[in-house]
């Protein structure tokens, strides 16, 4: 009784002697300490570009933040984003994942590893250590199995894939032709296209009206086109679903429909992923042989984001923003607005946060298409599936048309 | 009798065993993160995987490019049954040693009918086959579920120490089960293998029996390690587990650390494991694909300082300056009792119109030939004439398209070599095929393994048949050491100790000097009088006249004579195929019998 009435009597009296001296208790030369994020993603091997497209997209978010004044919640605290390689491996992803949670044991949350398996492994790491883990991966496996501190902001595969078929009718018919009745599918057997035509294997296209026609798998890399293109021709489908998952095997593909005589402007060509809208396809084909050419992404370049467009290209020489650069600039203002509502750099706080946040203002509100929300499972809610078309040597987001840049056409005569 | 060296050696292994566990759980507990206990874990688990492809590749020299088969199949084996049938990684991985295990045995069954790179080739593509086959099955990515009401039921603990002891516990097992491979007869067939398979063969050892035994054990200790290594890593996907990189990965940690050795695997997962780690880690984020060039650069320099591995060169090192100057002591023969002298009654061996064509070459022509029981039988002929190819015949290297080949009243037709040999044939070559990297005595001891059933009672045979041909002073030298007349009693040596009743001996005399070919000559003999028979091939007519009872000339795949020295020497046909036409004409005009 005694001691609690001391120990009330203590803390009342320097309670009353801080408040007094304020300035000495913060001093203006000690600056905040950093907040640091995480971003893993494959900065070597074969999908090193797209690593390093999420780095710029990242660095420039970090720099924004620093620029106008860091976390206010925390005096100003700069946010510090710190870069491990995912490498080429599974293993080499999950070990970057262990090593960055080791050596920094302050941070906050993260974002990546790109390649959905590898997002996987890095997960099972991130949800361990409660590390708040934002990702652009597809896979639905990634919110499937009850993580707490996991938040997808991409459609799920499985979501695309519904997703995508209606919009082609829709854009087909908008176009003035006729409506589809039939489909082609060329694809590799790799998870994500696996899991993308799973619905449409099991009679999921029947509720369209759409005829499976030509139905061709290959293992990548892809050594000739041939075979799979004769067989597009003589089953002529009215769209292709062309499903690859590296620029070199798109080129090949999109050489042989050329040759075939089943070019974009005369078979409707629908790809899956960011490789088929990135500078580096248009490098090695040429502009009138994508024309028309369409591919799914979770993010692009929309209307709003006019300016960070213009920010990212003239910081990166890029000639425009694809997915995996605006994702990983979202992301970081995410994880900053997170912060800024806790008011701490704690990350349990801030994963219990994510669960409630809803941005609707700011670069963040502005990064993705749709609300910025999770719901239970960590899925951004009502993200919507975003179609990029080449038109004229540039990839350019067509639909939603509420946010896309430019108008679509259907290609086909 | 002298101790057994397998003894001592063998006890040395064992406390480095109990080393390598108190230095690896000490590390355990002295390390505080996450990460290293992660690496060290990974270490254990490749170190495992290299440990179970030396027990076959490096003991055999098979060299196996697709040991990513049996890891991944291990690997499927855990994940898949914890996903589809709620199967606890605890019953997953012993479950996954019997799928490699079995795996093994029918990817063995086929394999080992080829050898060498054809091997190596064929290997590699049981991985990339099984890839797209699980790729094919949707199974692109399993994420093990995380167990949230019973992880330990289902091997899930977040103190990662736990997996450091598991994956400790595989590489224990793992190398005891080398061991006890390395220091029985097990080793000492893969190794005899590994250096000459026909000889190893013709010494009786069944080659594809042992072949098979390796590549059932190592295909489940790797299963194992990969069953562990889905349960660390959470996801397993085709490439993960099934790729190039897994399977290339204990070849390059096994010949960087010591092919062939027990600790060469674990000496280079100790080392290169850890490195590529730093090297991710330090350069990965900075110059990223710059911690490959530099791994690659290390490999390749360490392999320049020690090109069989580290642990062959460190081992040479310290021979070298701690054991200087200790010659092999010369070692005492037992006594072995000689087998009865058997009356020379009948025919031991007989070949009825034996026949073998490769392509349009009639190598044998109806051969027939009847080697009397206790006799000295020559078979000369020019070069070329069929003798060898009349043993490879004999001995079940080749199998005779026509004709009967009996051998004291049974049937050799259709028998493997180390059958053959079983049932009392030995033979020589004619290129003497010693295994050179064993001792003379190991030389000798694997030719034991048919009569004796204990390692000892090997030995002691080996060093008997060894001083039977008077070299018991040279069982310790190594038998890359030898003079051509040591090697050819060594290989005399190795034909004699199953106590054949029927020797082969192919070009014995080849290449030898006069006083080497005394030596050779008077062994020959004594073993004929102990009541041997002798079948012996030669080209040279000079010493055979000397040492044979009776002769059998083939030529040009025929048998043109045969009969007793004196006569077969005068044959009109024997002299045209030595000689040619023009000396049988010249040898008829002054009717001389001496060439």
């Amino acid at each position: 009784m005694k001691t609690a009435l001391v120990a009330a009597l203590g803390t009342a009296i320097s309670t009353v002697a801080l408040g007094l001296v304020p300035a000495l208790a913060q001093t203006p030369a000690q600056p905040a300490k950093d907040v640091k994020v995480a971003l893993i993603a494959p900065l070597s091997g074969p999908w090193a570009r797209q690593g390093q497209l999420m780095q710029m997209g990242a660095d420039m978010a970090i720099d924004e933040i620093n620029q106008k004044g860091g976390i206010k919640a925390l005096g100003g605290a700069k946010m510090k984003l710190v870069v491990a390689d995912a490498g080429d491996t599974t293993e080499k992803a999950k070990n970057a994942a262990e090593r960055l949670l080791s050596q920094e044991p302050d941070l906050i949350g993260g974002t990546g590893a790109w390649l959905s398996s590898f997002t996987l492994a890095v997960t099972e790491v991130t949800e361990r250590a409660q590390l708040p883990w934002l990702t652009l991966s597809y896979s639905d496996a990634i919110t499937d199995r009850g993580f707490k501190y996991v938040f997808q902001t991409s459609p799920t595969a499985d979501h695309m894939a519904r997703e995508m078929i209606p919009t082609v009718i829709k854009l087909a018919e908008s176009a003035g032709a006729k409506r589809p009745q039939t489909m082609g599918i060329v694809m590799d057997n790799t998870a994500a296209n696996v899991s993308y035509v799973k619905p449409m294997h099991e009679g999921w296209l029947d509720q369209y009206g759409l005829k499976l026609v030509v139905d061709q798998v290959y293992t990548p890399p892809l050594s000739d086109a041939t075979p799979l293109i004769q067989k597009v021709r003589s089953a002529r489908p009215d769209f292709l679903l062309l499903l690859s998952s590296n620029v070199p095997d798109d080129k090949m593909l999109l050489e042989k429909l050329d040759e075939f005589g089943l070019g974009t402007r005369k078979l409707p060509t629908i790809g899956s992923g960011t490789h088929m809208g990135t500078p580096e396809l248009l490098k090695v084909t040429d502009a009138e042989m994508l024309e028309g050419l369409l591919t799914g992404a979770s993010d692009w370049g929309l209307k709003g984001q006019e300016d960070i467009i213009a920010r990212f290209r003239q910081r990166t020489g890029e000639p425009w923003i694809n997915q995996d650069s605006i994702t990983a600039y979202g992301d970081m203002w995410i994880l900053k607005e997170a912060v800024e509502r806790v008011g701490a750099a704690d990350r349990v706080k801030i994963g219990d946060e994510l669960h409630k946040i809803d941005i609707t203002e700011g670069p963040a509100a502005v990064a993705y298409p749709g609300p910025v929300k999770f719901d239970d499972k960590g899925r951004r809610v009502d993200a919507p599936l975003i179609i990029v078309q080449w038109q004229k040597g540039q990839a350019v987001s067509v639909f939603p048309t509420d946010r896309a840049l430019a108008k679509a056409f259907w290609p086909a005569q | 009798m002298r101790l057994n060296p397998g003894t001592t050696a063998t006890a040395r292994h064992l406390w480095a065993i109990v080393g390598l566990c108190v230095v690896v759980l000490a590390a355990a507990f002295a390390i505080r993160s996450e990460y290293d206990e992660g690496v060290l874990v990974l270490v254990l688990l490749w170190a495992t995987l290299s440990v179970a492809w030396n027990l076959l590749s490096g003991y055999s020299g098979l060299f196996s490019f697709g040991h990513a088969a049996f890891w991944g199949l291990g690997a499927y084996t855990v994940a898949l049954g914890l996903v589809n049938f709620g199967l606890t990684p605890w019953l997953g991985i012993p479950l996954a040693a019997v799928v490699g295990g079995c795996a093994g045995a029918l990817i063995g069954y086929p394999t080992f009918r080829l050898r060498g790179h054809y091997f190596a080739l064929a290997m590699l593509a049981y991985p990339l086959a099984m890839l797209y086959v699980f790729e094919w099955l949707g199974y692109q990515e399993v994420p093990l579920p995380m167990e949230r009401t019973a992880p330990i039921l289902y091997m899930q603990f977040d103190d990662k120490r736990a997996y450091v002891v598991l994956a400790l516990a595989l590489l224990v097992a793992a190398l005891l089960v080398s061991l006890w491979v390395e220091t029985t007869r097990f080793g000492r067939a893969l190794m005899a293998i590994k250096q000459n398979e026909p000889a190893a063969e013709a010494a009786g050892i069944d080659t594809w029996r042992w072949k098979m035994r390796a590549i059932v054990l190592s295909g489940a200790l790797a299963a194992m390690a990969g069953g562990l290594y889905a349960v660390v890593l959470l996801v397993v996907t085709p490439d993960s587990v099934f790729g190039m990189l897994v399977s290339s990965q204990p070849l390059i940690l096994s010949l960087f650390g010591g092919i062939g050795s027990l600790w060469g695997p674990v000496i280079g997962a100790t080392v290169l494991v850890p490195l590529a780690e730093v090297l991710n880690a330090q350069l990965g984020d900075k110059i990223p694909g710059i911690q490959g060039v530099v791994y690659g650069v290390a490999i390749i320099a360490i392999i320049l300082w020690a090109p069989e591995g580290v642990y062959w060169r460190v081992r040479e090192k310290v021979t070298r300056s701690g054991l200087a100057g200790s010659e092999p002591r010369p070692r005492s023969a037992p006594v072995m009792a000689l087998p009865q002298p058997r009356s020379g009654q009948g025919d031991l061996l007989v070949l009825r119109g034996v026949g073998i064509s490769f392509g349009g070459l009639r190598a044998l022509d109806d051969v027939g030939l009847s080697v009397q029981d206790g006799s000295l039988h020559g078979i000369i002929g020019p070069n070329g004439a069929g003798k060898t190819t009349l043993f490879n015949v004999i001995n079940g290297f080749l199998r005779p398209q026509s004709g009967s080949i009996a051998f004291a009243g049974t049937s050799l037709l259709g028998l493997m070599p180390n059958r053959v040999c079983r049932c009392g044939i030995g033979r020589t070559f004619q290129v003497v095929r010693a295994f050179a990297r064993m001792t003379v005595v190991e030389n000798v001891i694997v030719g034991a393994y048919i009569g004796a059933r204990d390692d000892r009672v090997a030995e002691q045979m080996a060093l008997a048949a060894l001083d039977r041909v008077g070299i018991a002073d040279r069982a310790d030298s190594m038998a890359g050491g030898l003079t051509t007349r040591e090697l050819r009693l060594m290989e005399l040596a190795r034909a004699l100790v199953p106590q054949p009743r029927l020797l082969l001996l192919d070009e014995t005399l080849a290449g030898l000097g006069h006083e080497d070919l005394d030596s050779i000559l008077s062994v020959i003999r004594r073993l004929r009088d102990e009541g041997m028979t002798v079948l012996i091939i030669e080209h040279t007519m000079q010493a055979m006249v000397r040492l044979v009872d009776r002769f059998t000339v083939l030529d040009h795949g025929r048998v043109i004579a045969s009969g007793a020295p004196a006569e077969v020497v005068r044959d009109r046909r024997v002299i045209e195929a030595y000689l040619g036409r023009r000396w049988t004409d010249r040898v008829s005009e002054t009717a001389a019998g001496d060439i």
